[in-house]
Order: structure tokens, then sequence, then C-alpha cells
């Protein structure tokens, strides 16, 4: 049997250069043709995956954006041209504010919390003996439900909850964490942050380890104060580690859902609402799949805006983070 | 004579031809249609009915008829099939989509102008609706119908009351339960009761942010008994931003501003923990209270739902379900027909006295607590003595008003509560929320047409 795939020696090589003609051509493009089928053969079961699990949701979604359909017959799809996208941004409609000031809102809360958070405690652990146990507890949140966490959360800011139970101990009035719009939002980013903060440590931990331990000695050596050797060696040579946890936090953040949904349900009033619920809800409840896949681009258009300028700001002297 | 085996070939098919006709026979089968008989005259025809009694003795409670029909019928048999509530919309929207819906739906009333719009509900046969319309009382057929059209056989129909702790109530000095907003207002002042630190001991009246139904249930059973309506008569637009709905908000907020009610609290737990002296909501909710307080329940009063003045006319929130026929149905004559015998067919009732008949579906409904739109049963099954809690909700069928079943009312739902939220919270004045609340509503209703 012929190996299509094989590279042509050396000797069958100068033979077609010394029978150069019209039959050898051809049969050197219909060999190459053959390679050229043979390859994608082997990659049809991967573009077959792509092709059903990627482009034809993808296309399907960019059709019902463009569309008004109730979810129930694939003959009742109407197309209503960009009236879905005008629908979003109307007057009365609450996607841009507050859903999708919400959104980002969350997602910077988040981004902002377990980044500081992660910092801080990924240059601890790197000072600590057992670095391991410690990279484990932290990483602990990570592997529970989000669903637990929400709930255990939300009994911990109950009004006789621990949150309020410790406030009252130390004479402080409780607080409606969940039930106070000024305060709800805050409350599940808190819990986002620390439930994601796991996987940020164990990245930044990684890159830390990474940093050549002569910088440090060369900063002793000048005689540089811990701060100083923190913000000039540290944070710089964090960056590639930072940008990751950076930008993999920001998608979360923006497309969050399981948390909100357990622990707020978007309230109260849409305290807590945020895209991916409103798509939910607009899909699967209020039977509108147009609207729903309308805020989907929107919010994929925000999450590409988003990531790009991270990279754009991480970004130096060409050097790519 | 055995044929000759050819080399390789496995029972007559190759590995290759093998290979390729397993894939294909699993698609096959994972695609294909259930099997509901032929339909050719004469053969026997599988109905499948999809609901949201999943669990427990709602399940057990709707086999039971089902299993008779089965066991009396050689042609047509029956195959329940059930999700719980929270997912029975969206499976109906996945089902239908594919082909694969059931040939009888148990929607919830709400969703009927939705389900009706999209094509999926068949109107009631003339027959089957002149049957409806003589059977069950107003809010029920009013829920089942769209556009003045029939859709279904109402099932459970859920109206809302007051709810009180008597011993709550006796504690505070008030000998009974408020028959007047006023009266309301005052019991709710005088039973709450918060620790030095501003936790809630005691809710006066319960609001609550639990769920969607509880929050606007709550609101909307109070804005009927005011007179007024949610949405307006077309269908087309939200009339709460009136007299009546101001009063309503207005109420809610002197609730919620004076400490008398605490919406954060979950009334679904306080309430049944005597951390709640009052609150509106709707009759299943007796069984479940029976059940979780035992011997505490004799402290649970139901009075029907206060109205502004003294002299006012009752009215109050009517919720429910029905069983319609699904518009791709390949078998809707025996589906129809079904759901008459399981509907409207009088059976003798135990334990309600000699001679004493009713519908399979309401002393179904009786048997797991809760009540049908046909007055006349639910008199028969709850003659024998049974809960008197359950009286109010029995008088309150001649007086409800049904929950809107409008295109988009699930979305005009879902935004009431977020501006009833905002009002509770402080987010928005009572105008604001009046106002915010029509906009909303408004462009998302006319939207769903």
């Amino acid at each position: 049997m012929v190996n299509t795939l094989a590279p042509e020696t050396a000797g069958q090589a100068d033979r077609g250069i010394r029978y150069a003609g019209p039959t050898a051509a051809g049969h050197r493009g219909r060999a190459r043709r053959r390679q050229t089928a043979v390859a994608y053969l082997f990659l049809a079961p991967t573009l077959l995956f792509f092709a059903v699990f990627l482009f034809l949701p993808l296309g399907f979604a960019l059709l019902l954006s463009m569309s008004r359909w109730t979810g129930f017959d694939l003959g009742d799809i109407e197309p209503v041209g960009v009236d879905n996208f005008a629908g979003l941004f109307a007057d009365g409609s609450t996607f841009l504010t507050p859903v999708l000031t919400n959104t980002l809102l969350y997602a910077l809360g988040t981004v902002a919390l377990a980044l500081t958070g992660s910092v801080l405690v990924a240059t601890c652990i790197d000072k600590l003996r057992f670095q391991g146990l410690w990279r484990t507890l932290y990483f602990l949140p990570i592997v529970t439900t989000v669903v637990a966490v929400g709930n255990v959360w939300k009994y911990m800011y109950e009004p006789g909850g621990l949150v309020n139970g410790v406030l009252n101990a130390l004479g402080i009035g409780s607080v409606a964490f969940l039930q106070d719009p000024g305060t709800a939002l805050p409350s599940v980013v808190v819990v986002q942050a620390w439930a994601s903060v796991g996987t940020a440590i164990l990245v930044l931990t990684a890159g830390l380890k990474s940093i050549p331990g002569s910088y440090y000695e060369a900063a002793a050596l000048d005689g540089a104060g811990p701060v100083t050797v923190f913000l000039r060696i540290t944070l710089p040579l964090l960056r590639p580690s930072l940008l990751f946890v950076c930008v993999t936090q920001f998608l979360t953040g923006l497309q969050s859902f399981a948390l909100i949904i357990v622990m707020t349900k978007g309230g109260p009033g849409d305290a807590t609402a945020v895209a991916a619920l409103e798509m939910y809800r607009q899909a699967f409840s209020y039977g509108d799949w147009g609207i729903a896949s309308a805020a989907a681009f929107v919010l994929f258009l925000v999450v590409l805006v988003v990531t790009l300028l991270q990279l754009l700001l991480f970004r130096r002297k060409g050097e790519d983070a | 004579m055995t044929p000759a085996r050819r080399p390789g070939a496995a029972g007559g098919l190759s590995r290759r031809h093998f290979a390729l006709a397993l894939p294909s026979a699993l698609l096959a089968s994972g695609c294909a249609a259930p099997h509901r008989g032929t339909g050719r005259p004469g053969d026997p025809i599988e109905l499948t009915l999809l609901s949201h009694y999943a669990s427990g003795e709602l399940k057990q409670a709707l086999q039971g008829p089902v299993d008779e029909w089965n066991a009396t019928h050689d042609r047509v048999k029956v195959r329940t099939k059930a999700v719980e509530f929270t997912d029975l919309l969206t499976t109906f929207m996945v089902r239908q989509a594919a082909g694969q819906g059931a040939d009888i739906l148990h929607p919830y009333c709400l969703w009927n102008g939705q389900l009706v719009r999209a094509g999926v509900l068949r109107p009631a046969p003339p027959e089957h609706a002149e049957e409806i319309g003589r059977g069950y009382g107003e809010a029920a057929v009013r829920a089942a119908s769209v556009g003045g059209e029939v859709y279904g056989y109402p099932t459970e129909v859920q109206t809302y009351a007051l709810y009180y702790n008597k011993r709550l109530l006796r504690a505070a000095g008030l000998d009974g339960p408020p028959g007047t907003w006023r009266e309301l207002e005052e019991a709710a002042r005088r039973t709450a009761r918060r620790d030095r630190y501003g936790n809630t001991l005691v809710q006066g009246f319960g609001l609550s942010t639990y769920d969607d139904s509880t929050t606007v249930g709550q609101t909307l059973a109070l804005l009927n008994s005011a007179g007024g309506r949610f949405v307006s008569a077309d269908g087309r637009s939200t009339a709460i931003d009136s007299a009546a709905g101001r009063a309503v908000f207005g109420l809610e907020h002197r609730l919620v501003v004076t400490g008398a009610s605490a919406p954060g609290v979950n009334v679904y737990k306080a309430f049944p923990s005597g951390q709640v002296a009052m609150v509106i909501s709707a009759g299943w909710w007796t069984g479940s209270l029976k059940e979780l307080m035992g011997a505490g329940y004799r402290d649970v009063g139901v009075a029907p739902v206060p109205v502004p003045e003294a002299d006012g006319r009752r009215a109050t929130l009517s919720t429910g379900f029905m069983l319609g026929v699904n518009a791709a149905s390949e078998h809707p004559r025996e589906a129809w027909e079904f759901l008459r015998w399981l509907n409207t067919e009088k059976v003798g009732v135990q334990g309600a006295g000699r001679g004493a008949a009713a519908t399979r579906m309401s002393a179904l409904q009786v048997s797991v607590g809760s009540l049908t739109g046909r007055a006349d049963d639910m008199r028969t099954l709850l003659s024998g003595g049974g809960d008197p809690n359950l009286r109010p909700f029995l008088e309150a069928l001649a007086y409800a008003v049904p929950e809107p079943n409008v295109p988009g009312a699930q979305q005009a739902k879902s935004l009431l509560r977020k501006n009833i939220e905002a009002l509770w919270t402080g987010q928005r004045s009572v105008d604001e929320a009046l106002r915010t609340t029509r906009r909303q509503v408004d462009q998302e209703v006319s939207r769903s047409w």
C-alpha cells in the first residue's frame, strides 16, 4: 500500500526533476490532491465536531438574533432584521441599564477582588512552608459546586446568619445583604471572587516560581525594601500570569449565571440582574428567542472588546504578555 | 442447508458494513419518534400526557385515574410523563421543536397566551367547550381561554386568601382577622416585632420576595380586592397605573416603611415558625402547612383578602392549570375523549356521604389538598368535614379574578415583580414604580402580540 502522506525521498524528487513533463507533473498534482484529501479525511471528525457543536449553533443563533421565534416550531421563525437589537436598547428596556451595567460591574468587581486577593495570598504562600497544603486549601472552593457555594453564602448573609451574627456581636446592627439593592450586587461579587480565588492563586504561585532568584539577590544587594521589590520586580515579572488571570476572571464574570440565580435570582428588583440570566429568561421563560440571541451577540461583542482592551493594556514594548 | 459464509462476514454482514450500520441504527433509534400506534383505524393508540405532577402524592394521584382508564379501555392507552414545574415550559418548548410534543399538555394558565400564539394548543371542540363553560366557575373558564376561545379543561384552581396566626393576633390584643385594609395595617403594626439589632422577630404582614408567584400573587390579590386589574381588557397593555394600583403600592410601601413588613424574610419558612402574623397566599399552602406545623396548625386561620373599605365588594386573584390537547397530536379526538372522561364524568366518592359523586379530577385535586373550578364537586368533596381553612378558598371561586394569560403574561409578571421589589426596597417611589411598570410591561406585552 502506498503511503500517500510520507514525504518524498531525495531520489523521488530527483526523478521528478529529471523526467519533468506533462505526465509527471500531472501525476504529482494528483498525488498532492490525494494527500490533501486524506489529510482532510483525518481532520473530518474534528471538523464535524466543530461544525455540529460550534458553527451550526452559532449560525442558528445569528439567524435567531434577526428573527422572531417562540421556541416551539422551527417553521415559525420570522425574520425581523435588526428589530431585536433595537428592542434591547429601546425606551423601557432594561437591558442596557441595569442588566449590562450590572454585568460589567459584577465582572469588574470580581476581577479586582480576586486579583488583589490572589496576588496577596500567592505572595504569602510563596514565602511559607507546606506550600502545597496552602494551595490545596485555597483551591477547595473550586471543587465545590456553585449551587452549594451560593446556598451556604446565602444562609450566611441572612438577617440571622453568621455574618450578621458577627456584626451583632460587635454591636453593629444587621445588614440586609441580599435584600438591599445597595448591597446585593457587592455581596454576590464577594462570593464570586472568593470562589474563584483558588485558580488565580495556582496560576500566580506558578508565575512567582518562574521569577529568577538572582533579581531578588541583586535587589537585596542594592538595599531595596520589600515594597520596592514587590512593586519593581515581582509585579512586572508576574505580568503574563496576571494577564491570564485577569482575562479568564473577566470572562467568567461577564458570563456568570449560576451563582446569581441561586443567591438572588437577579433581585431585589433588577439589582443583580446580569446578561446571562436575562438571556435565559428571555428564551426559556418568555419564549423570546430572538431577543435572547441578540442579547447573546451583544454580550459577545462586550466580551471581545473587553478582552482586546486587556491585551492592549498589558502589552509592553512589542512584547506580548 | 446453511448458506456458505464468506470469509470475514459476520452473520452475513461484513465488519465494514456492521461498523457503518451500527452508528446509523443508533442515530435512527435516538431520533425516531416513540411508538404511538400506527394511526390506522382500529389499531391501538398511545396518548402521552406531560405534566408537572412529577413526584410524591401528586404523581400517585394522577396515576390512579390513568391506570383506571388504561384498565377499562382496550384501544386507547395513556402514558404519563412528568417533569418538575420549573422545567415544564422549557420541556414543552424543546419537545415541541423536536417534534416530540406530548398529545396532552398540562400548562400553567399564565402561559396559555404564549402557547396559543405559538400554535401549540388546539382549541377545544365545540361540544367540549360547551361542557367546560357549563361545568366550571367563570374564573376557571377564563383562565383556560384565550381571546374568548376555550383551550382546555381547568384542573387545579388556586384562589388567594389571608392566612393568619391566631396566637400572634391574640397576643397583640386582636380578636380576629382584619376585614379592611385599615385593620390590616393596624394588625400588622401591632404584631410586628424586631430585636435591638433590627432583626425581624415577627413580621406583621408577610410581604415576600421569594418568587414571582408569591410577590406578584400577593399584590394582585390586593389589587383585585381594590377593584383594579393588572392587564387592560384587550390584553395589550397594563392597567395597574390606576387609583387601585396606587392604593396597593401605597399600602405595601407603608407596611415596609413602618417596619410591619420585612420583604427579605422567606414567608414559607417564617409563617410555620410563628414569625409571620398574616400573609396572603394560595389554597395549596394549607396542605403543606398541615404537614410542616403538625399540632401547631390549629393556630392557623384563613380569611378572605381584606378590602379597602368595609362595604367594598370582595375580589381576589385566582391562578390555575388546565389540560389541553397539542395541536400537533395525531389523535386529538381520543385525547379530548380521555379529558372528558377524566374531568366531567362523575364517579362515587368515598367518605363524602351516600350517593355523593364528583369528577375524577376533582377527587384527585382534593386528595392532595387542592381545589378545582367545579364548585359543585368542591362542595360535595368538602361536605364530609375536612379542613375548614379550605372554605374561604372555595368561596373565593365565586368572585376571584383570573391571572391574566395574554401573550407575554409571564414577562409582564416578572417585570411587575421587579418593580414591586424596587418599591419595597426603596429604589422607587409609588409613582415611579407604577410608571416604570406601565412603560416596561406595555413595551414587552405589545412585542408579544
